[in-house]
């Protein structure tokens, strides 16, 4: 009985240790990982930073009204800062991972795979959206002063709704690069803008008949009166 | 350079005097102007190799036919004896991009290659040209000794706003010299500063287009030639529609003026105030035909700025001018005005953020037309009833409040750095 006893206390103890022995050396791994993923992120934070300062990258940020958003957000650091901290904690989550991926345990192996496969689609839609939104920035802007040099009354209005138009445009087409919903996305899409397309449609067509006959009328008749020059003043 | 028009200027190889003629579809007018030059050269300068040179913008209307078709007939009429030298006309189209600066351009390649003395450019377009422009604009580089000569005319109180607001003032309260027109479009030049301006890699920029006048004026008093103006007496263009081309005018002047702040800081930080310029000519009054503006139009454009732009112009603006600004939209038509202080302040305030870039360039200076409508406005507003005399004294305090708030620009530039 004795003997049984010792047998299974012994098999059990070096089938514990040989699992200590497997596990240890992926331990040892892992720590190896974080350290050095830790300072590969420490590293291309500090490197980031100066670059991006020298390139005077905040300057650049307050053009394309990356600034004015961050603040409006809350955010109390510069681009500069928030760039460099989103890459240095992008590496950390990667370091994590891959630290986690070197213990070898099965349950975690899965969700790494599908992590990895899933990054580029997740980076492709951030690339979409802030391509959106310098676009929808930029155009908005240019619009918004066309508009009013033309001494237009909706200036404001219509360059708003081109901005939202391709901030929506690009906010779908991140969603659906995302793999969200996206025979939900595609057809809300569809349907709110053939919607509002639509709804222009019949207000200028039919309730806003007069509307357009008086704006035409307007337009025909200044130019008319252009050419007779009203006003001759030469600027140079 | 095109090829025919190599083998031409090789041909004649050399020559004192070039006269350059920049036009695009000025068929109705061009005839006169080289009928004014032919016989100004033949006057002033019978002894003198000349060259008549139009550099034509791809004029569809019979331009260049016309530059080749117009001869003076008989000399007699206007001379005492012939010239000693039969005057070469060459018209060809330019290279480069479309505008008025690719146009003079070629001018100041065939002055090179003609090894020209003193040249001279005259607008295509011109209704008061006289034959005595010639020796006004090339007497002063033939036998003065000065390499850049600036237009001087009598023209309408309200006309060459752009320059009466913003280039001659702003000009003159940077680099220190009072060249009255510094965008007159009318220019004599030695064939030395048409070298230099050539070593200069502007051609694919503003400078290009509208934006030649001021480098040329620029430039030559900046890098130190000698400059001089001279009385012509009126401007009279042929007429044209004035609201067509106000945007592109203005923001190739404005980033032209601006972008010249940015290569000469170090020169214009150091001067403080400014000196006259050589003048010649004798001054006459002429009578400028009347004409009409628009006020209230100009005060609406203004008021659309403020409700609409106002966003754009926080990211330019002190605070404090803001508020002025939509205090004075508030203001009814009858007692709008738009005071020269706060002109003034705006404009460096825009000249400074061009200079940093915060702002997407074109778009800043396609919002700065509401702001300049208003201050002519108030301008036209102001001189209704005014003289000539008047207005010219109103201008001279508008460029006396450029150079006292100088220090702002100053320490306000230097806070971007």
């Amino acid at each position: 009985m004795g003997e049984v006893w010792r047998v299974a206390i012994s098999d059990s103890f070096n089938k514990f240790l040989g699992k200590v022995l497997t596990f240890l050396p992926n331990l040892l791994a892992m720590i190896t990982i974080l350290i050095v993923g830790f300072f590969i992120a420490w590293v291309l934070k500090v490197v980031l930073l100066r670059f991006l300062k020298a390139i005077q990258f905040d300057r650049v940020s307050e053009r394309w009204g990356f600034s004015q958003v961050f603040s409006r957000g809350g955010m109390a650091y510069s681009p500069t800062i928030l760039i460099s901290r989103f890459f240095f904690w992008v590496v950390v989550l990667i370091t994590l991972i891959l630290g986690i991926n070197a213990l070898e345990v099965a349950a975690t192996q899965n969700f790494i795979t599908h992590f990895f496969n899933y990054l580029p689609h997740l980076f492709a839609a951030i690339l979409i959206l802030v391509v959106g939104y310098l676009v929808a920035v930029f155009l908005g802007q240019a619009i918004l002063i066309a508009g009013v040099n033309a001494q237009m009354e909706s200036a404001k209005f219509l360059s708003r709704a081109v901005r939202w138009f391709i901030i929506v445009l690009s906010l779908t087409m991140a969603l659906y690069h995302l793999g969200i919903a996206e025979k939900v996305i595609i057809v809300a899409f569809t349907i709110t803008f053939g919607g509002i397309v639509l709804a222009l449609a019949i207000a200028f067509g039919w309730g806003g008949r007069e509307l357009a006959k008086d704006f035409l009328d307007r337009h025909y008749k200044e130019k008319g009166e252009k050419k007779e020059g009203p006003d001759q003043i030469s600027h140079i | 350079m095109e090829q025919s028009f190599q083998i031409a200027l090789e041909e004649i190889k050399e020559t004192e005097i070039l006269v350059g003629i920049p036009s695009y579809n000025n068929a109705r007018t061009i005839g006169q102007v080289v009928r004014a030059v032919m016989a100004g050269l033949a006057k002033h300068f019978p002894g003198a190799k000349a060259v008549l040179f139009n550099s034509d913008g791809g004029s569809t209307d019979g331009t260049q036919d016309e530059v080749r078709r117009v001869q003076i007939e008989d000399f007699k009429t206007i001379l005492a004896s012939h010239p000693v030298y039969p005057i070469q006309k060459i018209v060809t189209p330019y290279d480069g991009i479309p505008g008025k600066g690719s146009a003079f351009r070629a001018i100041f390649e065939a002055a090179r290659i003609l090894k020209a003395k003193a040249c001279a450019v005259v607008d295509s377009d011109l209704r008061s040209i006289t034959p005595e422009w010639m020796e006004l604009l090339l007497m002063p580089i033939y036998e003065g000794g000065f390499d850049y000569v600036a237009p001087l005319y009598t023209r309408h109180k309200f006309d060459g706003t752009i320059t009466n607001s913003i280039v001659y003032p702003l000009t003159r309260a940077l680099y220190g010299k009072r060249v009255r027109q510094p965008i007159g479009g009318d220019f004599g030049f030695s064939g030395k500063l048409a070298e230099f301006y050539l070593t200069k890699n502007v051609w694919e920029t503003d400078v290009a287009r509208f934006g030649i006048d001021i480098w040329m004026t620029t430039l030559a008093i900046a890098e130190g030639f000698k400059a001089c103006q001279c009385y012509l007496g009126a401007k009279i263009h042929d007429a044209k529609d004035p609201g067509s081309d106000l945007g592109p005018m203005f923001t190739q002047v404005v980033s032209s003026v601006f972008g010249l702040m940015r290569e000469y800081q170090r020169l214009w930080k150091e001067i403080n105030e400014s000196q006259p310029v050589p003048t010649f000519g004798f001054h006459y009054e002429v009578g400028v035909e009347p004409m009409s503006v628009d006020v209230e139009r100009m005060i609406g454009h203004f008021r659309l700025g403020v409700k609409d732009l106002m966003e754009i112009w926080r990211k330019v603006l002190l605070p404090e001018t803001a508020h002025w600004l939509e205090s004075i939209a508030r203001l009814s038509d009858e007692a709008f005005s738009f005071p020269q202080d706060l002109w003034v302040r705006i404009i460096y305030d825009f000249a400074i953020v061009y200079h940093r870039g915060t702002v997407h360039r074109d778009h800043l200076l396609k919002s700065m037309i509401p702001l300049y409508l208003g201050r002519v406005a108030s301008f036209v507003k102001e001189n209704q009833k005014s003289s000539a005399g008047e207005v010219e004294e109103n201008i001279e305090s508008l460029c006396q409040v450029f150079e006292e708030m100088k220090p702002y620009l100053v320490e306000r530039w230097a806070g971007g750095e």
